[in-house]
């Protein structure tokens, strides 16, 4: 039980590079592989039981809600691909600590590196789906930032960008496959989806599943048609593409397909589907490698190939081909990293990487030469290595398989045209390398490396010959207990022996390998023939898609969002009208079961002026004062018509809040131009606007008129019942507006004050130019302020403030309080102000009016706090009757000390507006003329 | 009588629609003031129509259903705030766009491009 | 009555307190001081916010009703799992963007604290109330000061956005007062519970009219919600204006996404007879056309702010989708997925401010820079803050984007939502990482001139991208709270419930 420890203990690795930075490269490097090198060795604890047939699973609930549970499995699987990952892991590390050049942030590179280890581990030892693709998406992330470590590189972005992009879309593919599967099976948990294959081949979901699953496998590892990207996956430093990009992230894909195998395997779609894109991207993938003049080309292309081989494998309808693609995927992960590390030697001592320069290398770097001579020999299936014993078996497989029926002969014949093609191109990387004739135009003078850089190359390439000469004694054990993980049940009889005897395989290795060196030797002709072909870049193909959906969506959005007010506002109603309409035209009559009170005079005429007021309002409005008085006109009529459908306190509202608006509007005005210029908007907007805002009239008027039709039974009444005895007034209205509905009325004078704050912020930093003139070009008056204008407005003001003392205190029971008494008394002291000027005002008034609002709040503020003293809730109100000696029995309650912080609040307001407008008029005289 | 309201209600609603609708701040304000006094007589009217009978409580019998006057209060409150902002905003705009139409330019005129 | 039977209102009353406090001489005059009060306030407020979650956890839902009048009569706040969860998510915002700004921004302007502070008490206001009209008056409140904090700093630009905003708010201020007109004179209350009751009791011709009031109500939520087509107002506004306040805002589409789904997601849900889930069908389309043409955006988007402000979009799309798929489930997972999108967005803004500091002319456009002084930890937050919001391991994203899928079950809305919702994510992946190699990785030279970033906005920064490691780590009770919240909101409460717990 060491095992559920491993992903653990390389995910606390991540920031020791980092830490470990300070020191030299070597400790850095030691520290590094230390916790990894760890982890190998718990596996190695745990593995004789796994190869003795066991397989574990330890799972730690995470998030229930969502079945993502922090889960471990070991079994032969697991354990065969986090030995390659740690093992040859750290082999990279080691190499890596030579490779990167001193300029280069080691540290950076390790965490990056022990984090996609982490990643990867976690990925073949999960034992919950979810956290499966948690894992498959880290090893995106990590290895869109190792392609990108050298970032001043643009193919390095783009690289990067590229993989990211592909193995990215396929993950999101991954997550939609697996939670189908979750919801079909169940549960996430791999103990249980594995033994439930049954049930999600019959699901109606098992296409949807499986489609998904593929497209996120294939992304991954490459396979036609998203092969592109890993080419360019190789802008990385050399250890990155020796360890993600051919030994391990690429294998995720294939170990996907492996892991679900019993689940998803076994019908006819998989084996078509799977095996033929496996055999497409192998023959593709091995006809191109031979023609990369880049070294790094020819791995890659040659990667792509063999990852196809191993797809193919895993889809061929036969009981060992699961068991040959596992021994392929281990035998290619060993021989493909050597070659890349030696590849990455060769750029690192001769500077270059293009076959056409570097020849003849043998002489200068022996040792390196035979190494990689080795290793290719065993990608070509040489006998007596590795690669040889998984390639035999895998001719043996597709001489079995029956998938294209009649035509299923086709699949060895590719096979060995593959397999020809991959003799040829591992013998160019021989040749061309190192014989034929001399280095070209090389920066530096080739030598072999220092000694421990060659040290992974060595114990790789010891493996190939070890496994290719004693299979069974070396892999055998793993291989067997890798295939019953995924095969789930007893497996087949099969033989890992170098020799089965002349047979069909043995044939096709001997065909495919003259045919390789035939190729090989007529490569001219064949180089001639493909550079016919113009060859696309795949980087910029994608980028151009890219670039030019982009464009697309610029396209889309400009048109969308051009930029005009009118067009949303538009949008806005038409959407309204859209939601409203409909279940009125459902409604057969708006008239409800009310009579209708008769119509009299007066009501016809302020009905007239109204509707007369508004089109009027309409059709001048663009002389903008002669509009402004219209709908002061129409305002007036309005709080007529509240006094007359008794709600006096509406009215007086109404008609004081008229007064400043107008007033404030005015004032405006006077930096306005006086007429808009006449309208520039197309004549069908103009249309347009008239017929969506008419209709929305329509329909509000009907509803209006619905509304005052039904009978409606609502909480008024407990108002009217309980205004007198529970809140102390017999003006309903105001004791709603105080006491009942009181926190409305205090989120009311937030807002208000806020308002004036906001407005105070706006005018601060406005610089607004004067106009001298009036629109017909008359100078304004000479005498600012009429004489008598100041006389009368002073004399009046004491009656004015009187009035709104007697309005304000009658206020709790009769029409008036705090709010009306507020705008009397601001409209007084404006009075003052357009009589005498802001200058004068200031000498005589020195409130800030900023403090009067802050005031108005608090006091409404404490009047809501004090009730917690009475144990009571926030603005629960207290009165009180009494009587004192001449003056009377009078009442006293909190409401109307709350009522004194909205009188305050409203004066502090409204001032603080005109006043900072006023303002405006004269300090800024001083620019002059119109803009 | 009803029926003259909601007449009188809508048609206001659909001035200060087509007002709000226009291009120009200062129309718009206008628009907004006409469009919030619709407002306001429609939440009014929401409770029924009383002639002669305030919620003032032993003046009479029957009484005006008061919350929604109360409702309109405050709705006028906030109301006189907004349209306080939004005018102060227009000078604003006019002030730092140089214009005062709402998207900062006079849009180019289409009839001027026919006749060119 | 102790004070802590009082906490249920602290969320808006110490925000109003400490903002009308902040006007007083004392601390008017001094900056200084001011940052201190109100970063002190916004610490109280996380505090409050977080007690007040326990206490609904432990004792339930809790009503508070003012002036002491019991629903429908008087104004009750109501305190359930939901509306806590959003005070919380707002409390540490308010305290992120506070942060933030004491840096510096806040110099820009008169009454940054103040306003803020008017904010908060708006925002958190919306979220507890229970009365139709009360909600009214706090969305007033807040948008006023949203208003007057989006042209803090001033500019061109923000003038400009400032104008659309605000006119076309007030029109949805005045089609709100109609819808409440409307649902007034058909049911006859203004108390949620009590409409909830009396909706199923309307006659035929008043279910119709009130039907299309409550419609009504959906464009006006819709608009601060920018949903489409009501969305065209929001890059602009949120990418002109000032950092703090754009991380700020990040919260306010919540705030319409919150009230759809009080009101038709549960007042007019399954339990509303006549007229049950009547806003169903006009959701669907429009969420996933929201997260289409956001997404598209997204794609489109030439800077950091920009991008960032469409990804808002898309989050809202995302949480359309979880309302119209009106299941328990499908709601739990919506919440999760609102705590982390508007996090992540909130921060992602703040770092957009710090990037386009640091960048000088380059500002936050993705073109080739001089390299930024602190690009390395940048960078870093950066990364993080993508893969949240593209929705990948190792942060909340993922696990909110896995929620929401599995909480889709049959097949029929698989169909739509599925192909959306991850292709949704691949093109954010797209857009952020063109985004972030183009910002860290294409520059030219280095930039020494550029101020760096101030360590409060740090700390802000951090405090905002730490939470989104621990939604994972804690994952599972976090899941288990928006489940249960959930299970509250769906089950709706009955005025006779309500009153039952307030007593």
């Amino acid at each position: 039980m060491h095992y559920f420890w491993v992903p653990f203990l390389p995910m606390f690795g991540i920031i020791v590079p980092l830490l470990a930075n300070k020191l030299n490269r070597s400790a850095c490097t030691l520290a590094t592989a230390l916790l990894p090198a760890l982890a190998l060795c718990l596996i190695f604890l745990d593995l004789p039981a796994v190869l003795a047939g066991e397989s574990f699973s330890k799972s730690i609930e995470w998030i229930p809600q969502l079945g993502l549970s922090l889960s471990f499995r070991l079994d032969g699987l697991a354990a065969l691909f986090s030995i390659l990952i740690l093992g040859i892991g750290l082999l990279v590390i080691l190499y890596a600590r030579y490779y990167l050049s001193e300029k280069d942030h080691i540290g950076r590179f390790y965490c990056y590196l022990i984090m996609f280890m982490t990643a990867m581990l976690g990925i073949v030892m999960s034992n919950n789906m979810l956290q499966l693709w948690f894992y498959w998406e880290l090893t995106s992330i990590s290895s869109f930032l190792l392609i990108g470590f050298w970032s001043h590189n643009s193919d390095a972005r783009k690289g990067a960008r590229m993989a990211l992009t592909i193995t990215g879309a396929g993950g999101l593919a991954l997550l939609g496959g697996i939670i189908l599967l979750g919801q079909v099976v169940g549960s996430y948990e791999l103990d249980v989806v594995l033994n439930s294959g049954e049930l999600v081949k019959q699901s109606p979901y098992y296409l949807a599943i499986l489609s998904l699953f593929l497209i996120g496998a294939f992304t991954k590892s490459a396979q036609f048609p998203f092969h592109f990207w890993l080419p360019h996956a190789m802008a990385a430093p050399t250890p990155v593409s020796a360890y993600l990009h051919s030994a391990t992230m690429v294998k995720a894909g294939i170990f996907l397909l492996a892991r679900f195998y019993p689940v998803l395997a076994g019908t006819e779609t998989w084996f078509v589907v799977v095996s033929l894109t496996g055999l497409f991207t192998m023959l593709l993938g091995a006809y191109t490698a031979l023609f990369k003049h880049d070294l790094k080309g020819l791995l890659a292309y040659s990667t792509i190939s063999h990852l196809g081989l191993i797809v193919l494998l895993l889809g061929l309808n036969t009981e060992l081909a699961a068991i040959a693609a596992i021994f392929h995927i281990m035998n290619h992960a060993v021989f493909k990293a050597s070659l890349f590390m030696a590849a990455g030697i060769i750029d690192h001592e001769s500077g270059s990487r293009d076959m056409r320069k570097i020849n003849g290398l043998w002489k200068y770097m022996p040792i390196t030469a035979t190494l990689a001579m080795v290793a290719s020999a065993s990608m070509a299936g040489v006998p007596l290595l590795n690669g040889f014993l998984s390639k035999e078996m895998f001719f043996t497989e597709t001489l079995e398989q029956s998938i294209l029926g009649s035509m299923s002969w086709l699949i060895p014949v590719l096979a060995t045209i593959a397999a020809a093609f991959s003799v040829a191109y591992s013998l160019r990387f021989i040749h061309d390398v190192f014989f034929n004739g001399e280095p070209k135009g090389l920066t530096k003078t080739p030598h072999e490396p220092p000694r421990y850089m060659r040290v992974p190359v060595e114990i790789l390439v010891a493996i190939c010959l070890l496994v290719g000469i004693f299979p069974n004694y070396t892999i055998g054990p793993l291989l067997e207990s890798a295939s019953l993980a995924v095969f789930n049940h007893a497996l087949p009889e099969y033989s890992l022996s170098i020799w089965h005897g002349f047979n069909f395989p043995l044939l096709m290795s001997g065909m495919a390998t003259m045919g390789g060196v035939a190729i090989y030797l007529n490569r001219k002709h064949l180089f001639k023939f493909s550079g016919m072909f113009p060859d696309i870049d795949a980087k910029l193909v994608f980028e151009g898609c890219i670039q030019a959906s982009v464009a697309w969506a610029q396209k889309i959005t400009m048109k969308l969002e051009n930029g005009s007010l009118q067009r949303y506002a538009f949008c806005l109603c038409f959407f309204a009208l859209l939601l409203i309409a409909p279940p009125l035209f459902d409604l057969d009559t708006t008239r409800g079961s009310l009579p209708g009170t008769p119509i009299n005079g007066a009501v016809l005429v302020a009905a007239i002026l109204i509707i007369a007021g508004s089109l009027a309002t309409i059709i001048w409005s663009h002389y903008r004062l002669i509009a402004l008085l219209m709908l002061s006109l129409v305002g007036l009529v309005v709080s007529i018509t509240f006094a007359y459908f008794s709600a006096p306190d509406l009215a007086l509202t109404q008609l004081s809040v008229e007064i400043v608006t107008v007033i404030l509007l005015l004032l405006a005005l006077y930096f306005f131009p006086q007429q808009t210029p006449t309208s520039k908007s197309r004549p069908s907007h103009f249309v347009r606007d008239l017929t969506v805002a008419s209709f929305i009239g329509c329909i509000i008027g009907s509803i209006c008129f619905a509304l005052m039709t039904h009978p409606l039974d609502s909480i008024s009444a407990f108002f009217l019942a309980n205004a007198k005895t529970g809140g102390g007034g017999t003006n309903v209205v105001n004791v709603i507006l105080v006491d009942f509905r009181g926190f409305d009325t205090f989120g009311e004078i937030t807002v208000l004050g806020i308002a004036a704050l906001g407005i105070h912020k706006l005018i601060a930093r406005m610089r607004l130019s004067v106009r001298t003139k009036d629109y017909a070009g008359r100078l304004w008056a000479k005498d600012k302020y009429p004489v008598l204008l100041s006389v009368v407005s002073q004399s009046l003001l004491p009656l004015f403030l009187l009035i709104s003392a007697y309005i304000f205190m009658r206020g709790h029971n009769l029409p008036g309080g705090g709010f009306i008494a507020g705008l009397i008394t601001s409209i007084a002291l404006i009075q003052q102000y357009l009589a005498h000027g802001v200058d004068w005002m200031a000498k005589r008034v020195s409130v800030n009016y900023h403090y009067m609002i802050a005031i108005g709040l608090t006091i409404a503020g404490l009047t809501g706090l004090g009730s917690w003293i009475f144990d009571r809730p926030f603005l629960t109100s207290w009165f009180e009757y009494v009587s004192l000696p001449w003056i009377g029995k009078f009442e006293l309650a909190s409401a109307l000390v709350f009522d004194i912080g909205v009188y305050f609040t409203v004066i502090g307001a409204t001032l603080l507006i005109l006043a900072s407008l006023g303002k405006l008029t004269t300090t800024e005289r001083l620019t002059v003329g119109e803009r | 009588m009803e029926l003259v309201y909601a007449v009188c209600v809508g048609f206001m609603s659909t001035c200060g629609i087509f007002l709000m609708l226009r291009g120009h701040t200062f129309t718009l304000v206008i628009g907004l003031t006409l469009l919030s006094y619709a407002v306001n007589l429609f939440l009014f009217a929401s409770g029924g129509l009383t002639i002669g009978a305030p919620a003032v409580l032993s003046s009479s019998e029957n009484y005006a259903d008061p919350l929604p006057q109360a409702l309109v209060l405050t709705a006028i409150v906030i109301g006189f705030a907004m349209t306080a902002f939004a005018v102060i905003l227009a000078m604003r705009g006019r002030a730092d766009l140089g214009s005062d139409h709402v998207d900062g330019i006079e849009p180019f005129d289409p009839l001027a491009e026919d006749k060119s | 009555m102790s004070l802590f039977d009082h906490l249920v209102i602290f969320p808006v009353l110490i925000p109003f307190f400490v903002a009308v406090a902040l006007l007083f001489p004392g601390l008017s005059n001094s900056l200084s001081k001011q940052r201190v009060v109100s970063i002190t306030a916004n610490i109280l407020m996380v505090v409050v916010a977080f007690s007040l979650l326990f206490k609904v956890e432990a004792q339930g839902i809790q009503v508070y009703a003012l002036g002491d009048w019991s629903a429908p009569f008087g104004i009750v706040l109501v305190a359930d799992l939901f509306s806590v969860l959003m005070v919380c998510l707002s409390a540490i915002l308010g305290l992120a963007v506070t942060m933030y700004a004491s840096a510096g921004e806040d110099k820009t302007g008169a009454f940054f604290h103040t306003l803020i502070m008017f904010q908060l008490m708006g925002i958190n206001g919306a979220f507890l109330t229970g009365d139709a009209f009360n909600l009214f008056v706090f969305f007033e409140v807040l948008l006023i000061a949203s208003y007057s904090l989006m042209i803090h700093g001033g500019g061109k630009q923000r003038t400009q956005a400032n104008i659309h905003y605000v006119f076309l708010n007030l029109i949805g201020s005045s089609l709100f007062l109609f819808a409440l007109g409307t649902l007034y004179g058909t049911l006859g209350t203004l108390n949620f519970a009590d409409m909830a009751d009396r909706i199923p009791l309307l006659s035929s011709n008043e279910l119709l009219i009130a039907k299309s009031g409550a419609l009504l109500l959906l464009a006006v939520f819709g608009l601060k919600a920018a949903m489409l087509p009501l969305h065209f107002w929001l890059p602009k506004a949120y990418s002109t204006t000032s950092t703090p306040v754009a991380a700020l805002f990040a919260i306010m589409t919540k705030v319409g996404i919150y009230s759809i789904w009080r009101v038709h997601g549960v007042i007019f849900g399954d339990q509303a007879g006549e007229l049950a889930n009547i806003a169903l069908p006009w959701l669907w389309p429009i969420a996933l056309l929201t997260i289409a043409i956001g997404a598209i955006a997204v794609l489109a988007s030439k800077s950091l702010r920009v991008l960032c402000s469409n990804l808002v979009i898309v989050s809202v799309g995302t949480l359309l989708v979880t309302i119209s798929l009106n299941t328990v489930q499908a709601t739990s997972a919506g919440i999760y997925y609102l705590l982390h999108s508007t996090i992540a967005c909130a921060a992602m803004f703040l770092l957009a401010g710090l990037i386009q500091q640091q960048r000088g002319q380059a500002e936050d456009r993705f073109v080739a820079a001089r390299a930024m002084p602190q690009a390395g930890v940048l960078g870093f937050i950066f990364a993080l803050l993508a893969i949240a919001l593209i929705g990948m391991p190792p942060l909340s994203g993922f696990v909110g984007k896995a929620l929401i899928l599995q909480s889709v079950t049959n097949a029929s809305e698989a169909m739509w939502v599925f192909p959306i919702i991850l292709v949704g994510g691949l093109i954010a992946l797209i857009a952020l990482s063109r985004a972030g190699t183009s910002l860290f990785w294409r520059t030219n030279g280095e930039n020494t001139s550029a101020l760096k970033g101030h360590p409060l906005q740090y700390l802000a920064i951090g405090l905002l991208v730490v939470i989104l490691p621990l939604m994972v780590i804690f994952g599972g009770p976090v899941s288990d709270y928006t489940q249960l919240a959930a299970e509250q909101l769906k089950a709706g409460l009955s005025l006779q419930q309500l009153n039952e717990v307030a007593k």
